[in-house]
Order: C-alpha cells, then structure tokens, then sequence
C-alpha cells in the first residue's frame, strides 16, 4: 500500500512548490482589505515600507508592503493604530512562503480620520490604566538638573530658559532639541526622551511645544511617544499646543503646564520665596533659642529665690523651736503660780514650807505677783 | 563625600528650628542646635547666592556624528 501511495505522489521541493503556488497567489489581483495598520517598519534604506494589518475584532494578520516614495506621499503620514483600505494584489515571498499584500493604494478609513483614530488610542491607553492619576509622580522640589526636550529653534526654548533663569538658577539645564513634526518625529521624540532621562542630575523633563495644526501635533499623540513618556524614569512635565489640543502625552505626562513657562515654573522653586523661607526659619531659630534661654533663666531665678529664703525659714523654724520651749519654760516657771493668786513666802533665804519653823514676832518677806510684802508674824498656828 | 543638596540642607534647617520650637531640650543642646541652624542657613543663602543657570545642549545622533558637547564649546 504504501510504497505503491509513494510511488504515486507527486512531490515538490519546497522552493518549486513555493513558485508554483506563486503563480496561483499571483492571480488574486485589485483587491480592497480593510484593517487596522499594528506594525509599521519604514526605513529611509529601504525601498519598501512593511505594515501589518490586523482585525482588530479576531486579531487576523495580514502581511502588507508598499514601496516607500509611495507610502511617504500620503498625507498626513500614516501612522500605527490607524484604520486602512488598501488596495493591491497578492504575492508569495517564495523564499518564506509568506504571503503578502502588495499594496499601491492606502486610504484612511473615515475620510482621513486622524481624530478618529487619536480617540481609539487614548480609549485603548486609558484602559490600560497609562493615564490613572494614581501613575503620576510628584515633581521633585528641588531638581538638581531639568531636562527641555523641544523642537529646534523653538521660542519654547528660550521661554524655558528665561523663566527658570529668573526663578530658580541652581540648576543644570539639559536642551535637547529633535524634530517635533513629521514621520520621523516620535521615533526622535523618544530618543530625546530616553536621553535626557537618563542624564545624570536630570530629576525632570519638560517637553516643550508651541501651539500648531492639529497634524502638526499629531506625534506628541503617537503610541510610542505617549508610552515612553509614561515609562520615563523622571517624571514628565507637557507643555505642549494649546489647552484645547490636549494632545495624549499631555495625559500620559505626570503634569501639564499650559506653556513652556508655566512648565518651567512648576519644575523650579522660586527664589525669592526660597529666601523669604529662610529668613522666616532663622527668625524662629532665633526665637526658639531665645525661648530655650529664657525657660532656663526663669529656672534659675526660681532657685535663687528659693535660695534666698531658705535661712530664713531655717531661722523662723527654730524660732518656733524656741518659742514653743518658753512656752514649756514659762509652764514651769513659779510667776505663773503667782500669777494665780499664790504667794511665796521666805524667812530669811529659806522659804517657809512650814509654820513652825518661823516663831512670832519674827520677820518674813512675801513674794507677790507685783511686788512684796515684809510683815511680821503675829501668830503661828502649826 | 559629595555635598549635600540644597534639599537636604534646608530640611535639616526644618528639623533644627522644629526641635528647638518643641522647648524641651536642655539650653546647651538648645545652644548647639541654634549654631548648627545658623550655619545651615548660611550655607542655604550660599547656596542660592551663588546659583547660576548652567546649560548644556544635547547632541542627539542625527547623523552628524557629533554627541553631547558642552555649551560654548
């Protein structure tokens, strides 16, 4: 069974198979595919221009080319995200047996819609969460180094510079300026971005562009450009366009500042408040010692006072002491018995205890509370 | 080591006058702390004195072969 099978197959070498199937792929001509342009590879060494074209719905590929005079012609470029018709017909990459469109018209879905297409991808990066407040990053108060990212020549430029000149001049200014317009310009944009990020003592970029065209703005909106500046590794500061362009780096971007100056206002600290801050924390430095010295004079005060009526307190507790014994001594003391209506009476220097120890007519001195008496005895009644 | 910031410089100046203000420490350390406050508010307005903006241009490669060279160069 077998060998007789083999014996009958007709079997290709893949190079002729290819060719072969060439000519079929070959007759599939004037063609219209619509899809969403997901990989572009443009070189200016190349003759073609490369693109995927994806459903966005399933996700299908379709493998695209376009030579490159041609692909450039389109106005305004084409750029990934975007929603195409193109209009070819097919060929094999015999050495791949890849299929492709070859493709000599490509037209924006939606009358050119670039607008169409910005609101697809800033729905597609919200989702992702690229523009959450939560992402975005407080600038540094004091940057050791702020990066300008600007288009070459640009009056941003010299707004930038004048301002923070003015406000805050401790600082390394890093220029670097790019294209800001045309196919070409995300790819530098992000270049430039990468770069001055990564600038040792830049702590923040400004990304500076004047007002233009709605096209004119279009790369400071690409995919690749919003993406580096939400992967940065210092935070962003856009200053891009008008307040109503609202370009998508400017959602991506951890601030907007409506102009270039007003971006190099919130990047820098002022001067002269600076100064005014210092002047207040030596005043309270001041005041603080003053505080810490008087506190401690007070105390000592206090102990000098305490100081000063401890002996007399010593003197007035002994006093008492002193006071509270001739109270005691006074107890004792015969003047008060005399005091009391009692008499001593003494003959001679003894005093008389006993009646018979004075005989009559004898002579006898009486002690009385005031004064004294001498008498004379005129009866003795033992 | 490099010199501090200007940054950290005047947070040092906060932290000095907040502990001052606090009052409980003893009035050599208050003493110490006022010296140390004043010499960091110095070296603050310094600092600010002697800024001046520097800037430098970045030479992207564009093909002209040339690469970050400094201003005036």
């Amino acid at each position: 069974m077998e060998t007789s099978a083999a014996a009958e197959r007709k079997v290709y070498s893949v190079a002729e198979f290819n060719r072969r199937l060439a000519t079929y792929v070959g007759r599939v001509r004037d063609v219209w595919v619509e899809g969403e342009i997901s990989e572009l590879r443009r070189s200016p060494a190349w003759g073609t221009v490369f693109l995927t074209l994806k459903d966005t719905r399933t996700g299908a590929c379709l493998s695209l080319t376009m030579p490159r005079r041609r692909f450039d012609s389109i106005e305004p470029a084409l750029t990934e995200g975007e929603r195409v018709q193109a209009n070819g017909s097919l060929s094999l990459y015999e050495a791949r047996g890849e299929v492709s469109l070859r493709a000599g018209t490509l037209e924006r879905v939606g009358a050119g819609d670039h607008a169409a297409a910005l609101a697809l991808l800033r729905r597609t990066l919200a989702a992702e969460g690229l523009f959450a407040p939560e992402r975005k990053r407080r600038l540094p108060r004091f940057p050791r180094g702020v990066g300008l990212l600007t288009g070459v020549d640009a009056a941003a430029r010299g707004d930038v510079v004048a301002a923070i000149a003015t406000r805050y001049p401790a600082v390394r200014l890093v220029i670097a300026e790019t294209r800001v317009q045309g196919p070409w310009a995300p790819g530098a944009i992000v270049t430039a971005l990468g770069r001055l990020s990564a600038c040792d003592g830049v702590d923040v970029v400004i990304l500076a562009r004047g007002g233009g065209s709605f096209e004119d703005l279009l790369p400071f909106s690409d995919e690749r450009v919003v993406r580096a500046i939400a992967g940065c590794a210092v935070p962003v500061v856009s200053a891009v366009g008008h307040e109503q362009d609202e370009p998508l780096c400017d959602l991506a971007a951890d601030m907007r500042a409506p102009t270039p100056t007003a971006a190099a206002r919130l990047v820098v600290p002022d001067l002269d408040e600076l100064r005014a801050g210092l002047g207040r924390s030596r005043q309270r430095l001041g005041a603080g010692t003053g505080r810490a010295l008087e506190r401690d004079r007070a105390r000592v005060e206090r102990s000098r006072e305490r100081l000063a009526v401890a002996p007399r307190l010593l003197l007035e507790r002994r006093r008492s002491a002193l006071d509270r014994s001739a109270a005691r001594l006074q107890a004792l003391s015969p003047r008060a018995t005399l005091a009391r209506g009692y008499a001593i009476v003494r003959a001679g220097d003894a005093v008389v205890r006993d009646a018979g120890t004075v005989s009559a007519g004898g002579l006898v001195e009486i002690e009385l509370e005031q004064g004294g008496l001498g008498a004379r005895v005129e009866e003795v009644r033992p | 080591m490099s010199e501090p910031s200007f940054e950290e410089l005047q947070r040092e100046l906060d932290e000095v006058v907040a502990r001052l203000e606090r009052g409980d420490v003893p009035l050599d350390e208050a003493l110490a702390l006022w010296r140390r406050g004043e010499e960091l508010h110095r070296a603050c307005v310094e600092r600010l004195d002697r800024a001046e903006l520097e800037i430098e241009e970045l030479r992207l490669g564009d093909g002209s072969g040339r690469d970050s060279e400094p201003p005036g160069g």
